[in-house]
C-alpha cells in the first residue's frame, strides 16, 4: 500500500468541497480523478500535498514517503532558470542542504531533464519555454527527490494532442521508473485511456463513480456515461453549485 | 423612505466593517509573519545568499530615487530658509537648522517614502504574483520554508540597508542644502559647514539610524505579508501592491510620530 485516503472532507465557506472521499492507490499504480471544474479535484491534491488542511478524515502513507506535485500551470519559479528550478529542493531544503556536491547536482538535473525528454535547456528561464516544456520541467523538478507519491494537476490541459500524448507517456514512464503511486487529475479522456489504471469521478465533492477504465468507458454508470459522452443531459447539472 | 435610510446606513456600516475587517486581517497576517521571521533569525536560519541578493537590490534600486528626493527636499528647505535667516541676521544658523531638520526627521522619512515606492511595491507585487501562480505553494510542497527563503532575506535587507541609505542620502541632502544656501543667500560654504557641524549630534544620528532600521524592517514586513497571502489573479496582485504601499506610508508616518514622542518629547 502506498497512499490511502479515508473519509476525507473539506469545507469552504460552510460548503462541502470534498465529502467523505475514500480511495487507495498502490505503488506502481495511477489513479485518475475526473470531474467538472469546481468539483474539488485540485483541493483534493492540495490536501494530500499538505498545502491545505483537511477538515476531517485520514490520509495514510508510509512515514518516509516523499510526495511530489506537478502543478496545473507548472508553478515554476520565474526568477530562476531551469537548472536552478530543478535543483531547488536539493539546494534549498534544509535536510538536503550540503548533501550533494555541485557536480552531483549537475548530474542529477541532467538525468531528470533527460527523463522528461529535455536536454540542454538548463540556462533558459521559464518564460522562454513553451507550455508543454514548462510542464515537463515542472515534472523534472517534482521528481528530483525521487518521490514515491506523485500528484499531477491537469497535466495535459491546454496542450495540443500530440504534446498531450507525450506528457501522458512520461507520466506512465515516471511511474515505472520510480515505482510510485500516482494521482492524475484530468478532464481529458485521452489521458484516462493512456496513463491511468483506475478512476474516481467527483461531483459536488462526492465520489459518484469508482472503478476501472473499461468500466468507466462501458457507460453502465450514469454519471460516467454523461461524462464520457460529454452530454448535457444526465444526472449531473453544471449550473448548480 | 425609512427603508431607504435603513439600507443606506446599513451599507455604510457594512463598508466600514469590511474595511475594518480587512485591516484586522492584514494586521494579523503581519503579526504572524513577524513572529515567524524573528523565530528564524534567532535560530540563525538565514539564507545568506538570498540575503545578499536582496540587500544589493534594496540598496541599488532605492538609492537614486532616495538621493533625488532627499536632495531636492533639503535644497528646497535651504532655499526657503537661508534668505529668511540671512534677512533676520541669522544666516549662521542655516547649517545647524538644516542638520536638525534633515537628520532628525526629513532624511529618514523621505528615503522611507522612496524605498516604499521602489522596493516595497516590488516586494509586494513579486510575492503576490508568486502566490497566485502557486510558486509559494510549490515551495512548500518541495519542503522549502518560504519564510526563510523569501521573507527573512527581504526583512534583513530592510533592517540593515535602510540605515545605509539614510546616511548616504542625508549626507547628500546636507551638501545640496549648503550649495543652495551659498547660491541664493550668498552664505559661504565654510560658514554653512561650520554651523552644520554644530547642529550635528551623535544622539540624533543614532536615533535616526535606529529609526531607519525600523522603517526598513517595517516596509519589508508589510510588503511581504501583503504579497504572500494574495489569492486570485492579476487584479488581486495589483490590489496587494496598492495595499502594501498605502499601509507602509501610514505605518511609517505613525512610527515617525512614535519615535519623535519617545526621544524628543
Ligand atoms: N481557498 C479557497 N477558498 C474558498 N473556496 C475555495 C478555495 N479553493 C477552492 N475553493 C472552491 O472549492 C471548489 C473546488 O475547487 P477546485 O478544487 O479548485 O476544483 P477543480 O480543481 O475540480 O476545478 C470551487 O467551488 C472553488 O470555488
Ligand atoms: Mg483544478
Amino acid at each position: 500500500m502506498s497512499i490511502e485516503v479515508k473519509n476525507l472532507s473539506k469545507i469552504f465557506d460552510k460548503r462541502y468541497v470534498l465529502k467523505d472521499i475514500s480511495f487507495k492507490v498502490n505503488n506502481g499504480e495511477t489513479l485518475g480523478v475526473i470531474g467538472f471544474s469546481g468539483s474539488g479535484k485540485s483541493t483534493l491534491l492540495k490536501i494530500i500535498s499538505g498545502i491545505l488542511e483537511k477538515d476531517s478524515g485520514e490520509i495514510i502513507y508510509p512515514e518516509n514517503s516523499e510526495i511530489a506535485m506537478a502543478f496545473q500551470y507548472s508553478a515554476l519559479f520565474d526568477f530562476l532558470d531551469v537548472f536552478d528550478n530543478i535543483s531547488f529542493p536539493l539546494v534549498e531544503r534544509k535536510e538536503l542542504r550540503g548533501k550533494y556536491s555541485k557536480s552531483e547536482i549537475e548530474k542529477i538535473v541532467k538525468e531528470k531533464l533527460k527523463m522528461v525528454g529535455l536536454e540542454g535547456i538548463e540556462d533558459k528561464y521559464p518564460s522562454e519555454l513553451s507550455g508543454g516544456m514548462q510542464k515537463r520541467v515542472g515534472f523534472a523538478r517534482a521528481i528530483v527527490t525521487n518521490p514515491n507519491i506523485i500528484l499531477y494537476d491537469e497535466p495535459t490541459a491546454g496542450l495540443d494532442p500530440v504534446t498531450s500524448t507525450m506528457i501522458e507517456d512520461y507520466i506512465v514512464q515516471l511511474k515505472k521508473d520510480l515505482n510510485a503511486a500516482c494521482i492524475v487529475v484530468t478532464h481529458q479522456l485521452s489521458t484516462i485511456k493512456r496513463a491511468v489504471d483506475k478512476v474516481i469521478m467527483l461531483y459536488q465533492g462526492s465520489i459518484v463513480f469508482s472503478g476501472g477504465v473499461e468500466e468507466l468507458l462501458s457507460g453502465e454508470n450514469p454519471y460516467a456515461r454523461q461524462f464520457v459522452s460529454a452530454s448535457i443531459q444526465g444526472p449531473m447539472n453544471i449550473a448548480t453549485k | 423612505m425609512f427603508e431607504l435610510n435603513k439600507t443606506l446606513t446599513y451599507n455604510a456600516f457594512l463598508l466600514l466593517w469590511e474595511q475594518l475587517k480587512d485591516f484586522l486581517i492584514t494586521l494579523g497576517d503581519m503579526g504572524q509573519v513577524f513572529v515567524k521571521v524573528v523565530k528564524r533569525i534567532l535560530l540563525l536560519r538565514i539564507n545568506f545568499k538570498e540575503t545578499l541578493e536582496q540587500s544589493k537590490r534594496f540598496a541599488y534600486d532605492s538609492l537614486p530615487i532616495s538621493l533625488t528626493i532627499v536632495g531636492m527636499t533639503s535644497a528646497i528647505i535651504a532655499m526657503q530658509l537661508a534668505p529668511e535667516l540671512a534677512k533676520q541676521g541669522g544666516a549662521d544658523y542655516t547649517g545647524s537648522l538644516s542638520a536638525l531638520v534633515m537628520v532628525r526627521e526629513l532624511a529618514a522619512i523621505m528615503s522611507g517614502f522612496a524605498i516604499i515606492s521602489m522596493v516595497g511595491s516590488s516586494f509586494a507585487s513579486e510575492l503576490a504574483s508568486m502566490a497566485v501562480s502557486e510558486q509559494i505553494n510549490a515551495m512548500s510542497v518541495l519542503k522549502v520554508d518560504y519564510i526563510e527563503y523569501l521573507i527573512v532575506p527581504r526583512f534583513l535587507a530592510g533592517v540593515l540597508f535602510m540605515p545605509v541609505i539614510f546616511i548616504i542620502s542625508a549626507t547628500f541632502g546636507l551638501i545640496c542644502a549648503g550649495y543652495v544656501s551659498n547660491w541664493c543667500a550668498d552664505l559661504s560654504l565654510l560658514n554653512y559647514f561650520t554651523s552644520l557641524w554644530h547642529g550635528l549630534f551623535i544622539r540624533d544620528i543614532f536615533i535616526a539610524l535606529l529609526k531607519s532600521s525600523f522603517f526598513g524592517g517595517t516596509i519589508a514586513l508589510i510588503s511581504c505579508s501583503c504579497g504572500c497571502f494574495t489569492k486570485g489573479g492579476a487584479k488581486e496582485v495589483g490590489l496587494a501592491t496598492t495595499k502594501a504601499v498605502v499601509w507602509s506610508f501610514l505605518v511609517i508616518a505613525v512610527w515617525d510620530f512614535v519615535f519623535a514622542s519617545i526621544f524628543y518629547l
